[in-house]
C-alpha cells in the first residue's frame, strides 16, 4: 500500500465508521422484523391458550370445535359457525366448515393459476421473443400491485352477475379454448415456412388473440346451442334438478377465478425465474442431441428446475391461502361445508376481518379468532419456509450444472 | 364492503366535522361540540342533523363515532358521550351496566321509525309472506311454527322463478341481521347457506341481479330494481312496508331508531345536547328523517316525548 497523507486516513476512519454504522442498523433491521414476527407469533399463542386452559370454567372442548355438534332443530348433529347467537342454546363454534373454505378456495385458485402461470413461465422463459417477454413482466406485476379489495370487488360484483346470467356461454368457452388452442398450434405446423416466418412462435402471445376472438364467437354461438339441446334450456335449472348442484352467484369457483388471477403473477415470476436459471447448455445440449422443443421443456427443463417450480406453486398457495379481501368479497361468507364448487364458502381470514371488531376481546369467539388466526399464521409460515428451502437447494443444484454461480 | 373496510371508511368520513360553516346566527349562541358514538345505519340522520344543528347554532359541532349500535352501551356507561344513537333498544345487560354506575337507567328517546323490508327480483310474483313462511324460508330451525322449511319458489305456489330459493342477508355482526333473526325468525337460527353481505345495499344488489334470490334489507335500501314484498301480519291482513303503515306500527318488521341519553332524573339536560334533541324532535329534524328514507314519528309520539323531555313544545 501507498503511504497515505494524514487526512486522507481520517477519512478512511471516517468511512469505516460510516461501514460499520450502516451494518448495525442493518443488522438491527432484520433482527427487528424476526422479532416481530416472532412477536406476532407469541401474541397469538398467548391469546389462544386460555381457550383450552381457561382460570376458570367453562372450558372449550376440542371435539366441539372439530367435530359435528348436537344442534338443536336439528336431527343430526351438523357443522355449524354462527358464534352470535345469543339464545337457543348459545352460539354455534365449530371451525371445520372455516377451514373447509379457506382450503377449497386456496384449492380452486391453484387449480386455475397453476396451468395459467406455469403455461405462461414456460412459453416466455424458453419460446417467447425478449421483446414481448421484456412488456410481460412488468405487466404481470402491475396484475400483482392490483390490491386485493379491487380484483374482489370486481369480481363479486362484475364477474359473478356475468357469469350466472351466461353459464352456458362459460361451459362452451371452457369445452372450446383448449381444443382451439391445440387446433392453432396444429394448423400452424402445416403453414408454408413462409408463413410460419410471418408469425413466429416467440409472438404466439399476440397472433393468437385473434384466434381466441373467433373461439370466443363460437362459443357465442354454441352455448345457447348447448343450452337447448342437452339442458332443457336452462342450464341452471339442470344443475339443480339432474345433478343436485345448488348454484350460488358467489360460488368456490368465482373465488378461484378471483384469487387465481391474483396468484398468477408470483406463481409466474418464480417459475420464470427457475426455469430461465437453468444454465443455457443443458438446453442445448439437449436440442444438439435431437430433442424437440417439447421434449427439452418436459424432459430436461422442467426436471432441472422443478424444485423452483414446486416452491412457486407452494408460495402461490401460501398467498391464496392467507388471501382476504378476495375471498370476501367474491363469496357469499356462507360457512357451508359441501364439495359443490358452485355453492358458497367462508374462509378464516374473512372471518376474521368480518367479526374481529365485533368480538368482545376475551371472549371465547375473540379467543376461536384467534386460533384461526394463528392456524393461518402457522400455515404461511411452513409452506413459504418450505418454498425457500426448497429454491436455496435449487441453487445450489444450478451451481453444480455449471450455470452462473 | 367489508366490516373492516367500513369501518375504515367510516372512520374517514364518519369523524363528521360539521359546522365550521356557519350561517347567520339565531337567537340564542352556543358552541361547543358534540361527541356521539353508535350505531352505523343512524350515521347518516347523525350527520344531517348534525349540519342543521350548526345553522342553528353557528359554532356547534357534532362528531360521530359510527361503529355499530354495539358500542353506544360502553361509551355512554363509560362517560365519553351523553348521546348514544342505537338502531336496536339496550339489552338488560348493557342497561344494567349503565345503572350500576350511575343509578339511574339511560332516558331513551324515540327519533325515528325504520322498517326491514323482504325483497324479491322486481319481475318476481310473490305476492305476499307470512312470518311462518318468512321463517321457513330463511331459517333451519322453523321456530314460529312452520311445517317444514321451504327451499324452493314451487312451494310457495309460484311457477315463475324456478329451482331453489337463494338467500342474501346481512352479516352476523349487524343489528339487521339480529333484528330480523328475532323478528322473522322467532329467535331461531339462520339457514348457513344465506349470502352475507357487509351493507343492506349490497344486498338490494345482490337480490337484483338474480330472479330466484330473496333478501331482507333496512327499508332506506330500497330501490327500483327490486320489489318489497308485502307481509301478512298476525291476523292475516297484507301489509306493504309503506311509510303510513311502518308509522302505525302496522308494518311486523318495523323498528325505532333511539337516541339514549344520559340524564339524571329531574335534572335537565346540558345545553349542546339540549339543543341537539331539540332540533331531532322539531318539524325540521322529522323532515330530515323523511330525507333520508326512513320514517318520522307521529305527531303525538314528538309532543309526548319533547313534554317528558322539559323542552317546550313545538
Amino acid at each position: 500500500m501507498m503511504p497515505t497523507p494524514p487526512t486522507s486516513t481520517m477519512r478512511q476512519r471516517l468511512r469505516q465508521g460510516r461501514d460499520r454504522l450502516a451494518t448495525a442498523l442493518i443488522t438491527a433491521g432484520g433482527i427487528g422484523v424476526i422479532a416481530a414476527v416472532m412477536g406476532i407469533a407469541v401474541f397469538l399463542v398467548v391469546e389462544v391458550v386460555p381457550l383450552f386452559w381457561p382460570a376458570e370454567p367453562p372450558r372449550i372442548r376440542l371435539e366441539a370445535l372439530w367435530l359435528p355438534q348436537d344442534v338443536a332443530g336439528l336431527d343430526a348433529p351438523a357443522y355449524r359457525w354462527q358464534p352470535t347467537l345469543a339464545d337457543d342454546g348459545g352460539p354455534l363454534f365449530s371451525l371445520p366448515p372455516l377451514v373447509w373454505g379457506t382450503l377449497e378456495a386456496a384449492a380452486w385458485s391453484l387449480v386455475i393459476a397453476v396451468p395459467l402461470a406455469l403455461g405462461a413461465a414456460a412459453h416466455s422463459a424458453l419460446f417467447m421473443s425478449r421483446r414481448l417477454r421484456a412488456r410481460l413482466r412488468p405487466t404481470l406485476e402491475l396484475m400483482e400491485a392490483l390490491p386485493g379489495v379491487v380484483i374482489g370487488f370486481v369480481a363479486g360484483l362484475a364477474l359473478a352477475p356475468w357469469l350466472e346470467r351466461h353459464l352456458a356461454l362459460a361451459l362452451a368457452l371452457l369445452l372450446l379454448v383448449p381444443p382451439g388452442l391445440l387446433l392453432a398450434g396444429g394448423l400452424w405446423r402445416q403453414l408454408p415456412a413462409r408463413l410460419q416466418r410471418r408469425l413466429p412462435l416467440g409472438w404466439a402471445a399476440l397472433w393468437l388473440m385473434p384466434w381466441l376472438v373467433l373461439t370466443w364467437g363460437l362459443a357465442q354461438w354454441l352455448g345457447p346451442l348447448l343450452e337447448s339441446q342437452w339442458f332443457a334450456g336452462d342450464l341452471r335449472a339442470w344443475l339443480e334438478v339432474t345433478l343436485g348442484l345448488d348454484y350460488a352467484s358467489r360460488n368456490a369457483v368465482i373465488v378461484g377465478m378471483a384469487m387465481g388471477f391474483a396468484v398468477v403473477p408470483s406463481i409466474y415470476a418464480l417459475a420464470e425465474d427457475a426455469l430461465s436459471g437453468v444454465p443455457r447448455s443443458l438446453a442445448e445440449g439437449a436440442q444438439a442431441l435431437g430433442a424437440t422443443r417439447w421434449q427439452t421443456l418436459w424432459r430436461v427443463m422442467l426436471p432441472a428446475a422443478s424444485p423452483g417450480v414446486l416452491s412457486a406453486v407452494m408460495i402461490g398457495a401460501g398467498r391464496a391461502v392467507g388471501e382476504t379481501m378476495i375471498v370476501l368479497m367474491a363469496s357469499g361468507n356462507t360457512a357451508l361445508m359441501t364439495a359443490n364448487p358452485l355453492d358458497g364458502l367462508r374462509s378464516m381470514a374473512a372471518s376474521i376481518a368480518i367479526e374481529l371488531p365485533e368480538a368482545a376481546p376475551g371472549g371465547t369467539h375473540y379467543r376461536l379468532l384467534l386460533l384461526a388466526a394463528l392456524l393461518l399464521f402457522a400455515f404461511t409460515f411452513l409452506v413459504n419456509t418450505l418454498a425457500e428451502v426448497v429454491r436455496t437447494r435449487l441453487r445450489r443444484r444450478y451451481r453444480r450444472l455449471g450455470g452462473p454461480s | 364492503m367489508t366490516r373492516a373496510y367500513r369501518a375504515s371508511t367510516l372512520w374517514a368520513a364518519l369523524l363528521i366535522v360539521v359546522g365550521l360553516l356557519a350561517g347567520p346566527a339565531q337567537a340564542e349562541h352556543r358552541t361547543g361540540t358534540l361527541d356521539t358514538v353508535g350505531s352505523d345505519t343512524m350515521a347518516g340522520l347523525m350527520l344531517r342533523w348534525g349540519e342543521r344543528l350548526a345553522r342553528r347554532h353557528p359554532g356547534m359541532r357534532v362528531q360521530l363515532q359510527a361503529s355499530g349500535s354495539a358500542s353506544a352501551p360502553p361509551a355512554l356507561t363509560a362517560g365519553t358521550t351523553l348521546l348514544g344513537p342505537m338502531s336496536r333498544p339496550m339489552t338488560e345487560a348493557e342497561r344494567q351496566a349503565f345503572v350500576a354506575r350511575y343509578g339511574y337507567p339511560p332516558r331513551e328517546v324515540v327519533v325515528a321509525r325504520d322498517a326491514l323490508v323482504v325483497v324479491v327480483h322486481r319481475h318476481n310474483p310473490l305476492s305476499s309472506l307470512s312470518r311462518r313462511q318468512l321463517d321457513a324460508i330463511f331459517s333451519e330451525t322453523d321456530r314460529c311454527g312452520a311445517a317444514g322449511g321451504i327451499r324452493r319458489w314451487a312451494a310457495l305456489g309460484l311457477a315463475v322463478p324456478p329451482g331453489r330459493i337463494v338467500l342474501h342477508g346481512r352479516n352476523a355482526v349487524s343489528g339487521t341481521h339480529g333484528l330480523f333473526r328475532r323478528e322473522a325468525l322467532c329467535g331461531g337460527r339462520f339457514r348457513p347457506s344465506v349470502n352475507e353481505h357487509p351493507g343492506s345495499a349490497a344486498v338490494v344488489a345482490a337480490v337484483a341481479a338474480d330472479p330466484q334470490a330473496i333478501g331482507y334489507a333496512g327499508l332506506n335500501h330500497l330501490t327500483p330494481s327490486v320489489r318489497p314484498v308485502p307481509l301478512r301480519d298476525a291476523k292475516g291482513v297484507r301489509r306493504a312496508p309503506e311509510p303510513a303503515a311502518v308509522r302505525r306500527g302496522d308494518y311486523p318488521l318495523a323498528r325505532d331508531l333511539r337516541l339514549y341519553v344520559n340524564l339524571p332524573p329531574g335534572e335537565s339536560l346540558p345545553a349542546a345536547e339540549q339543543a341537539f334533541v331539540d332540533l331531532v324532535l322539531s318539524a325540521e329534524g322529522q323532515a330530515v328523517v323523511e330525507e333520508l328514507g326512513f320514517v318520522s314519528l307521529p305527531e303525538a309520539v314528538v309532543s309526548r316525548q319533547r313534554r317528558r323531555l322539559g323542552l317546550a313544545p313545538p
